[in-house]
């Protein structure tokens, strides 16, 4: 019996100690310099995506300002609030909360320490010491969804989300409402892969809408997206629009386009402001401006992409800018889009 | 015409690849569960097989070496958890809980060290269109594990053990022996349940890819009463469901019910049905 009791007791130390070997991605340390924590989502490093360019920004920072850095990775949401505690107890000069799952566990931290400076992605959270930075994803999935319908031959095309959320509804919106804007006709189908990180889901529903006619899948469902572009390998003509970060090179001419979320972009910005000891705070939304959003450059897929068609991306990015064309962002704005004539 | 049965086709081999990985998994719960181990580490175990097959498939170029490690990750799995419930007297539970929780972060640690990146393995050599031969597999094990419960001495054992290990003893076997093999054979089964998922139906790891189908497989062997061919139909059932979840996403039903309709219909079955189904009786319960 008291084997058995010091062999709970082993495994669950031993348990314990992997798990925490998987938290702490990485530090590095150069005394005296800018601080950056980071705390990335339940997607982690690695998903090529989302978590993975807001650690881009993080690495600029490390590089060209010279910053400590500090990663933590959540397992789980239950990692959030210890996550966020961790390096606050450092008093780091910038703490990133990536992704808005974080929100009410940064709105207690940041309560509960004022005096700390904080930054969190996808998500406003109105405390006097949080920099909240969001993005206009619906204006970068609406040229996505531009060029999908002019690209397309089917006709129909499709987007394939990660969880049925307000902030990918975004996308959905944005997009369909960018094919509608090209030819009002075009037949978009939306499916959900329920997860961000089942990759065969992700391959399955993408099998399923291709083989349904879709011929281009607007793919943006984090590590689950990865299983979509496995789909697209072997079917000649058809195309998946990857998300967030550059996937172009995941599958090089069978990624159309990506749609690129600048995560980097406002990570590195904050990060900037900081290291002038002029903290930035308040709501920061970055769209097609600013280069927050926008669409990689058709470096694999030159052949498909026309000049005509890149002309008209331009035309209607300009006309987004301008204020003429506003890109939904629920389905209730989509349901009442009409196309504009620019 | 041609429509309806394109999509009845579809909604099958989409159940298929849906059903393969629970198969397997739920499988190796029976025979653990037959022989009086629960084993709640099938989820585990499942991860330490997909991670393996791929970590051996990515660096040698063949997938068949990846599988064969992905079967003996899983099985080496089975055989810890099989020592600790026996041997060791370990709460099962507590035991499996662990086994989930290494396998997790161990897999994601190494993922780091075999790939030098977090969070998802780049491509390795997989099965692609050869695929459905793991499928195959799968209803060829449940025949296979029907067989050997129910038509060899060993099976009778292994039956025995999880009923009255007491009466296996004094007939002069040891049953910690019987349960220790009956687990480890369960962890090579879920070990290519996670192998199929990584190396089968994709071609690479990412963290978190299992999705807890170990747990539905648990489910799965509880309505499949603990019997090879009850947990695989209970497999193909959730499976379908997925696949209808799939397939008919947005069409007025919502998702969320849809995706809970197969584990109410499991509740409703499993309490219209008490006084029939029974855990074996030594079930959970050291030696």
């Amino acid at each position: 019996m008291k084997n058995a009791v010091y062999f709970s007791i082993l495994l669950a130390a031993l348990a314990a100690a992997m798990a925490g070997c998987a938290h702490r991605a990485q530090t590095t340390s150069a005394p005296g310099a800018l601080s950056l924590g980071m705390v990335t989502d339940v997607g982690g490093l690695g998903d090529r995506s989302f978590n993975d360019s807001a650690h881009a920004g993080l690495l600029q920072a490390q590089s060209q300002l010279g910053a400590r850095i500090q990663v933590l990775q959540s397992k789980s949401a239950a990692d959030y609030q210890p996550n966020l505690q961790a390096p606050t107890n450092q008093h780091f000069d910038e703490i990133y909360a990536i992704g808005f799952l974080m929100n009410k566990d940064l709105d207690q931290m940041a309560k509960a320490n004022p005096k700390q400076n904080y930054a969190i992605i996808d998500a406003v959270v109105d405390d006097p010491n949080v920099a909240s930075i969001t993005f206009k994803e619906e204006d970068g999935s609406f040229l996505a969804g531009a060029l999908a319908a002019m690209v397309s031959k089917t006709h129909t095309i499709a987007f394939l989300g990660g969880q049925d959320i307000p902030l990918l509804r975004k996308f959905e919106a944005g997009f369909t409402a960018g094919a509608h804007e090209i030819d009002p006709k075009t037949n978009v189908q939306v499916k959900y892969a329920g997860s961000f990180e089942d990759a065969g889901a992700g391959k399955e529903l993408a099998n399923l809408l291709f083989d349904s006619g879709a011929d281009i899948i607007f793919a943006a469902a984090g590590k689950a997206g990865l299983g979509a572009i496995e789909s697209v390998k072997s079917r000649p003509g058809k195309f998946i629009i990857g998300v967030d970060s550059n996937q172009d090179g995941l599958a090089p001419g069978k990624i159309l386009t990506s749609m690129v979320k600048r995560v980097d972009v406002g990570v590195f910005r904050t990060a900037q402001a900081a290291k002038n000891k002029t903290p930035l705070h308040g709501h920061l939304i970055l769209g097609l401006k600013d280069n927050g959003i926008s669409l990689t450059d058709f470096q694999y897929t030159k052949n498909d992409v026309t000049p005509a068609m890149m002309k008209k991306l331009d035309a209607i990015k300009a006309a987004i800018i301008a204020g003429k064309i506003a890109p939904p962002a629920t389905r209730e704005d989509l349901a009442t889009f009409k196309p504009v004539a620019i | 015409m041609n429509d309806a049965a394109s999509v009845v086709m579809l909604i099958v081999s989409l159940t298929l690849i849906k059903a393969t990985p629970l198969i397997y998994a739920a499988l190796a719960g029976v025979i653990s569960e037959r022989s009086g181990v629960i084993n709640i580490g099938l989820e585990g175990m499942m991860v330490a097989g997909a991670f393996t097959a791929v970590a051996v498939s990515g660096p040698t170029g063949s997938v068949v070496l990846g599988i064969i490690a992905g079967i003996i990750a899983g099985a080496l799995f089975g055989l810890f958890l099989g020592i600790l419930a026996t041997k060791f007297r370990v709460d099962q539970i507590v035991a499996g809980t662990g086994i989930n929780l290494i396998a997790i972060g161990g897999a994601a640690f190494a993922l780091v060290l075999v790939f030098g990146q977090p969070g998802a393995s780049k491509e390795v050599p997989s099965l692609e269109g050869a695929s459905w031969i793991l499928i195959a597999l799968a209803f060829a094990s449940a025949a296979g594990l029907h067989g050997l419960l129910y038509y060899t001495p060993w099976g009778l054992r292994v039956r025995a053990c999880g009923e009255n290990p007491h009466a296996v003893a004094a007939a002069g076997l040891n049953p910690l022996r019987t349960r220790i093999i009956a687990v480890t054979i369960g962890g090579a089964l879920a070990g290519l349940g996670g192998a199929y998922l990584s190396v089968g139906e994709l071609n690479l790891y990412s963290d978190g890819m299992v999705a807890g189908r170990g747990f539905i497989a648990l489910a799965a062997v509880i309505f499949g009463r603990w019997t090879p061919f009850g947990a695989t139909g209970a497999a193909i059932f959730f499976g379908l469901f997925e696949a209808l979840q799939f397939a008919l996403q947005r069409s007025g039903i919502p998702n969320e019910a849809m995706q809970a309709l197969p584990y109410i219909a499991a509740l409703v079955a499993l309490a219209g049905l008490t006084g029939r189904v029974r855990a074996p009786a030594a079930d959970g319960v050291p030696y």
